[in-house]
């Protein structure tokens, strides 16, 4: 096409040199570009600002690397048997199970209370509202907030991470709920169902994949989060005795078998959660 | 004798257009009556005012000697059972087989427990099953409903209203996302649900020549109002100009 024809339409952006833009927002990009400016100059400007003294780089580089290295490359048990470390691990899974599946079942009923199509637009608007809050305040403070009428311990863990597993998946849900296809809604309200059989006929089962998506990835974090509430808020676990060996008996062998523990755990879930999705939901990407 | 009587009917959904406005006319039982009409002329409106899926705000509409719009939430199921409804876009759940969205049919006359539950009597599994074969796809009973064609799953939704018993029933474009041949069955199958089984039917369609095929009487519908409403036989080309607003050659008939 001629460019000169096309010069004169008002509706075409241009930028300054004349080249036709093809994306709506200015302002957003604008905004972007100049945030990216100003975050490099300040991390650049934070270098000179530290705080140096006493940093012997000579000797930092090779311990560091030293104690790296007796971590990972030289674990080993010191202070409990491997029938203590397997116990300890399955209290870290109980606690992340635990807070994951009694969040899902609470988030389910609260999420089909928070879905717009499901619900009445007051009833949705405030449950959002709340559990946004909850989502806002992380994990960690929830465990502790929840400390003080449990005491620092395992209750207070699992309280804590429920609190927060039912916000995070009450939004996860009503999103899937919301994505359900108007016309089915439709089509089972006009032969007469009530709400509860097109929620158990209709959108259960067209979101039943997405619903089960959400609890694993759930189920990831808060495994990892039960780790370090072990730490944090004396929940027990292999987090606890992590903190143990790190901080109190300065056990670096110990704690890279521990590391070890958790990685492997961690690598076996995920593989649990990827073969149950393909065994049992292979069209879960159709749809 | 009068099956459905709507007196006055008007709609809006916001307070500047006015998508039904003072629409009367009545069915008797075993009619089968088309609607036609250009896009946005109501048409859809009218046939969810019917069974109430949106509110009526002027007029009324008599269903079976009953005020379809003072209903309460209990009656209102028990109108929604006698009238079944078919889609453009079929309105299946996908990941549910072929014999288990039929029997959604069946929710109006549940309680709630027997419906989350999913229980169904043997007799209305095998009325199913023998609705399925009457439109011919027993076949792909225990098939998930994603797997099946579009005609297929069109029949799959008659069958769906069908089972509710329904004394009449609504179809909104129901061929409008379908192929000429699969269009030929599912007009076939709604006539015959007319002539064979008494059930009354209200379709909307969009192809002008196959309302003149297949219905007894053409309501035509321009901007929320009744402009032509008599025998199929009776619709002449300048009263479908009239209904369109365009000269018959300008339309591309299938």
């Amino acid at each position: 096409m001629e460019a000169g024809r096309t010069n004169d339409l008002p509706y075409i952006k241009r930028t300054k040199d004349g080249r036709i833009n093809i994306k709506s927002g200015n302002k957003i990009d604008l905004v972007v570009k100049w945030t990216l400016i100003i975050l490099s100059i300040l991390t650049v400007m934070a270098f000179f600002f530290f705080n140096y003294i006493g940093l012997q780089w000579d000797r930092a580089i090779p311990e560091t690397a030293h104690n790296l290295r007796v971590m990972f490359l030289e674990p080993a048990l010191n202070h409990f048997s491997w029938g203590e470390a397997f116990y300890q691990v399955g209290i870290t899974v109980g606690l992340g199970v635990l807070a994951t599946v009694i969040g899902a079942v609470i988030a389910l009923f609260l999420a089909l209370m928070a879905a717009e199509n499901l619900s009445r637009p007051w009833i949705s608007k405030s449950i959002r509202a709340v559990v946004a809050v909850i989502r806002a305040v992380p994990t960690v403070l929830w465990v502790l907030i929840f400390a003080i009428a449990a005491g620092l311990g395992s209750e207070a863990a699992v309280l804590g991470m429920l609190f927060h597993s039912t916000a995070y998946l009450v939004k996860a849900f009503s999103e899937a709920f919301e994505e359900v296809d108007a016309g089915i809604l439709e089509a089972l309200r006009a032969t007469g169902a009530n709400w509860w059989h097109v929620v158990t006929h209709g959108v259960l089962p067209s979101t039943f994949t997405y619903i089960l998506s959400w609890v694993f990835l759930r189920f990831e974090i808060n495994f990892g989060v039960a780790v370090a509430m072990g730490a944090a808020a004396g929940a027990g676990g292999i987090g606890f005795e992590l903190f143990m060996a790190s901080g109190f008996y300065f056990d670096l062998r110990e704690v890279g078998f521990i590391t070890y523990a958790i990685l492997i755990i961690a690598v076996v879930l995920e593989i649990i959660s990827t073969q149950l999705k393909n065994r049992y939901f292979p069209a879960s990407t159709n749809n | 004798m009068t099956l459905l009587q709507v007196k006055g009917l008007g709609k809006s959904y916001n307070s500047e257009t006015q998508v039904l406005k003072n629409v009367d006319f009545e069915v008797n039982a075993g009619e089968f009556v088309s609607i036609i009409g250009p896009s946005g002329a109501g048409k859809s409106t009218l046939l969810r005012c019917i069974n109430r899926m949106v509110e009526i705000n002027e007029g009324k509409v008599i269903f079976d000697n009953a005020d379809v719009g003072s209903l309460k939430k209990k009656e209102l199921r028990k109108l929604r059972t006698n009238i079944g409804m078919v889609f453009q876009h079929y309105n299946l759940v996908p990941r549910l087989t072929v014999i288990e969205n039929v029997l959604h049919g069946r929710f109006g006359y549940k309680t709630t427990m027997q419906g989350i539950m999913g229980r169904f009597t043997e007799e209305e599994k095998e009325h199913a099953f023998m609705l399925l074969k009457k439109l011919g796809i027993e076949d792909h009973a225990y098939k998930r409903c994603d797997q099946l064609s579009g005609g297929q799953q069109q029949r799959v939704g008659i069958c769906r209203a069908l089972i509710q018993e329904p004394k009449l029933v609504l179809c909104d474009e129901p061929i409008a996302s379908l192929d000429p041949n699969s269009s030929k069955v599912i007009m076939d199958h709604l006539k015959s649900i007319t002539t064979d089984m008494g059930i009354t039917c209200l379709v909307n369609l969009h192809q002008v020549e196959v309302a003149q095929d297949y219905s007894d009487r053409i309501i035509g519908l321009r901007k929320g109002e009744i402009v032509f409403d008599g025998p199929s036989k009776l619709l002449h080309e300048d009263q479908i100009n009239h209904i369109y607003g365009t000269e018959l050659r300008e339309l591309i008939t299938v």
